[in-house]
């Protein structure tokens, strides 16, 4: 199983390789194509039209365009993803700074979204044909029809002010020193060893992760109902009726395994999305991650940012989908003969 | 046993799962503030920790805590000492004696001297430092040091706002040992200042903790620590200045600071500062016509203006300056008159059948209520007959744009002058050489380009004030508004208010 779920693996980075060569070149290309010069906005407002010419040759901007993008790709492919206007700092080191933390709170929100998913999943499907399946399917709709960033500002209000339970500014409190290792702050707690501090890491991600996850719970929710509805019809769960076991170990033993690997595949797509998602809601949560970084990068045209965390944010999708496969893969011993 | 799952199971689960929150979950909304600690929501990092580096306004009151300038400011802006205790700028502004104080260290210890000073204002530059203040300084031709406190700035030509910018944007005092042996990228990392405050910790677009430096010169702040919070999100400021997760916040909106004043524990200010709202206006297109121009000018309620978007606080301006500034007209009006604005048009040929037309920009999001007041002034244009074409530009691209000609008639804008200087305000924006102005007509232009080099302050005033009524008064500028700062803080939370708006932690205290 190893070898096949490695060979997979394999398979999938081969295609990333085109994907991403793709999307930078995308990305470079729209991003020249808008009216913005990367050199005006890297010098001082006062700076003369000759500074700014000379900045531009710097930069290479006086170039063609195809010469200027495999520059570019030279240079990121040796791990040189520029310098950035405002910041005036690699952005590799800005991107290493901040990926860690969206990862982190992407993860947890798609946990956050699965056992929501799971458990609504487990309750629609358990309360189907009567009054109290329809309101919680209505309660379902309610839940998808508002935007994460919503549920962000609404989760502010109701437990940061009206109730204050938990924080809502950055990832750990300023009584705290903040352990640097790996950049993964709840690895990071537990390499220092010190649970308090996990904890209100863990205090932190709450509301940001739970505002990002609760609107991709429902679709989770959905196709679990779905998937057990068709298993239900099936002859091994009739039987095991007929055997007497009882409708809570059918659901749980026998029906939810298997209907679980649509919902596994759902979740592998929504990731991109939920990833997405992290702009607003790392900007409401003053969270200090890719988004947060990608959203100043916008506002100051930061292009050499843009450029760069556009492409982190597909990797990512990509390596979050190679693993999703390569899970499909274990749960699922059909695919392992073909 | 039986694994069905039932109501009792469901609502026992979710009983277990709320506790389970909530057990986790401390009350964080009762941050108990201790005495000599502040924590202040702020909307904007450092662009980096070279304060030499970038020009960024809001940047300037975590500079200054870290950081000494040469000269500094009162409340009322005055330039007042700071490291340097003594300057006399000559009579044709073209050297700048200075005298350091001989007391001052910088937070590992080195004494600052006058290399530190030449190596901030002249070394680096010459070295290519990607700096900012190399735009600032470029008319510095050396520094010359006579003793370890004394030096003499030396100008190409006149430099007659030379005391002010060692007290403006980007003019902090960098250590010359310190930087040469970590360079650039590592003092960024590890910065070394001689100001109030020394870093304890950064963490990017997050937060900055500030640790008192108990060896400063100058007078101890009352705070021991302070953290900037950085939040850039207006509402999230608001609802962490009500959870108490910080103590004060600024840049929030004028509404929120209405409602929230009667809070028991929370005061709301809304201060106008140094800050004016103004239309930036071409001499060409659409706006050739003076008419035209004068008469957007009187068809504007400014009053009308800051009741709507600024609860009355912002004062309406008839030249571009503040009041309490050095060339601010007292007691010279612009009359807000639709009827003359109709009548200037009909000079034209224009009337509300047959409309004047032009193009109008403004930003949205940059700062209060911009884009409201730009719908406003379309309106407010439209019942006398001009027809205004309104598009939304990014702030960024101001300065682009206008240095290749492409901003439209007319642009809604807001230009900080912390120093209040007139060269600042009135010869920034009127002076076509320089990117802030969009105006380049050569009548009023030349005259904001000549006062550069008048290096008598009283007469460069003198000049300022006649050329703001003028540029005025033949709608080569539309001024508008002061521009105000919002600001939220807990009750018991004192601090000194500057009339240009810097929030300084070193002279915060609880009462």
């Amino acid at each position: 199983m190893i070898v096949q779920v490695l060979g997979l693996f394999a398979r999938r980075l081969l295609v990333a390789i085109p994907i991403l060569f793709v999307v930078s070149a995308l990305v470079f290309v729209v991003l020249r194509v808008l009216p913005v010069d990367p050199a005006a906005m890297s010098m001082p407002p006062n700076a003369t039209k000759a500074e700014i010419e000379m900045k531009r040759q710097e930069m290479g901007l006086d170039r063609p365009l195809p010469e200027q993008y495999a520059i570019w790709l030279d240079k990121t492919v040796k791990g040189d993803l520029g310098s950035s206007i405002h910041f005036r700092r690699a952005v590799s080191s800005l991107i290493a700074e901040t990926l860690p933390a969206t990862v982190e709170l992407a993860l947890l929100a798609m946990l956050i979204a699965a056992a929501l998913g799971f458990a609504g999943g487990l309750l629609l499907f358990h309360l189907r044909g009567t009054w109290r399946g329809e309101a919680a399917d209505l309660g379902s709709t309610v839940l998808m029809s508002a935007p994460d960033f919503l549920w962000g500002l609404l989760f502010i209000l109701a437990f940061g002010v009206l109730w204050p339970l938990l924080p809502f500014t950055g990832r750990l409190a300023s009584s705290f020193a903040r352990p640097v290792h790996t950049g993964f702050l709840l690895l990071d707690t537990l390499i220092e060893g010190r649970p308090d501090m996990f904890l209100d890491v863990v205090k932190h991600m709450l509301l940001p992760a739970t505002a990002l996850g609760l609107a991709f719970s429902v679709p989770i929710m959905r196709v679990l109902r779905s998937s057990l509805y068709e298993i239900d019809h099936a002859d091994y769960i009739r039987q095991a009726r007929l055997r007497g076991v009882s409708e809570g170990r059918i659901l749980l033993r026998h029906a939810l395994k298997n209907a679980v690997l649509p919902t596994l595949t759902l979740m592998g797509v929504q990731f991109g999305f939920l990833f997405g998602g992290t702009l607003l809601i790392e900007v409401i949560y003053s969270y200090p991650g890719l988004g947060n970084l990608m959203v100043d990068a916008v506002r100051n045209a930061d292009l050499p940012i843009i450029q760069a965390v556009a492409l982190a944010y597909a990797a990512v999708v990509l390596i979050i989908n190679m693993i999703v496969d390569g899970l499909y893969l274990v749960l699922n011993p059909r695919l392992r003969t073909v | 046993m039986t694994n069905a799952l039932t109501r009792r199971s469901l609502l026992g689960a979710t009983a277990l799962g709320f506790l389970g929150v909530h057990a986790l979950a401390s009350k964080v909304g009762a941050r108990a503030a201790e005495s000599d600690s502040v924590a202040i929501g702020w909307p904007q990092d450092v662009p980096s920790w070279d304060p030499n580096q970038r020009f960024v306004p809001d940047a300037q009151p975590m500079f200054k805590m870290v950081f000494d300038q040469p000269l500094d400011q009162d409340p009322k802006l005055k330039l007042i000492p700071n490291v340097v205790k003594s300057w006399e700028l000559a009579a044709d502004a073209r050297s700048l004696p200075v005298e350091l104080r001989d007391d001052v260290v910088f937070h590992n210890g080195d004494k600052m001297t006058t290399a530190d000073f030449r190596y901030t204002f002249f070394e680096r530059i010459k070295a290519g430092h990607k700096v900012d203040i190399a735009n600032s300084w470029r008319k510095v031709t050396d520094i010359e040091i006579v003793s370890p406190t004394k030096a003499v700035m030396r100008f190409d030509s006149p430099a007659p706002t030379a005391p002010q910018w060692l007290a403006f944007l980007g003019s902090y005092v960098v250590p010359k040992d310190y930087m040469e042996k970590t360079g650039v990228d590592g003092f960024r990392e590890k910065p070394i200042g001689s100001g109030p405050y020394r870093l304890a910790e950064y963490q990017l677009n997050a937060r900055i903790v500030l640790e008192r430096n108990d060896t400063y010169w100058g007078p101890k702040p009352k705070m021991r620590r302070v953290t900037f919070e950085i939040i850039k999100d207006p509402s999230a400021r608001v609802a962490a200045t009500q959870s108490g997760e910080v103590d004060l916040t600024i840049s929030v909106p004028v509404r929120e600071v209405q409602r929230l004043k009667s809070e028991p524990n929370l005061a709301g200010e809304l201060n106008p500062i140094t800050r004016v709202i103004l239309l930036q206006v071409r001499n060409d297109l659409g706006f050739a016509d003076e008419n035209v121009r004068l008469a957007a000018h009187h068809a504007i309620d400014k009053k009308a203006l800051s009741q709507a978007f600024y609860g009355g606080a912002a004062v309406p301006l008839s030249v571009p300056a503040t009041p309490g500034t050095a060339a601010y007209l007292d007691d010279y009006r612009f009359s807000y008159d639709p009827e003359l604005a109709k009548q200037l048009l009909a000079k034209s040929g224009y009337s509300t059948e047959k409309p004047a037309k032009f193009t109008f920009a403004s930003t949205n999001g940059n700062f209060p209520s911009d884009y409201d007041i730009a719908r406003a002034l379309v309106q407010m244009w439209k019942k006398v007959g001009i027809d205004a074409d309104l598009e939304v530009i990014e702030y960024a691209k101001y300065f682009e744009l206008n240095r290749g000609a492409k901003l439209p008639e007319a642009t809604l804008y807001s230009f900080d002058n912390a120093t209040g200087d007139p060269e600042i305000f009135a010869g920034y924006l009127l002076n076509p050489k320089m990117p802030f102005s969009a105006w380049k007509g050569m009548e009023i232009g030349q005259r904001a380009i000549d006062l550069f080099n008048v290096a008598n302050y009283d007469e460069r005033v003198a000049g300022y004030k006649a050329l703001n009524k003028d540029a005025v008064e033949s709608g080569a500028s539309i001024p508008l508004l002061q521009s105000v700062q919002t600001l939220l803080r807990k009750k018991n939370l004192a601090y000194t208010r500057y009339e240009n708006g810097w929030v300084r932690a070193d002279t915060m205290a609880w009462s």
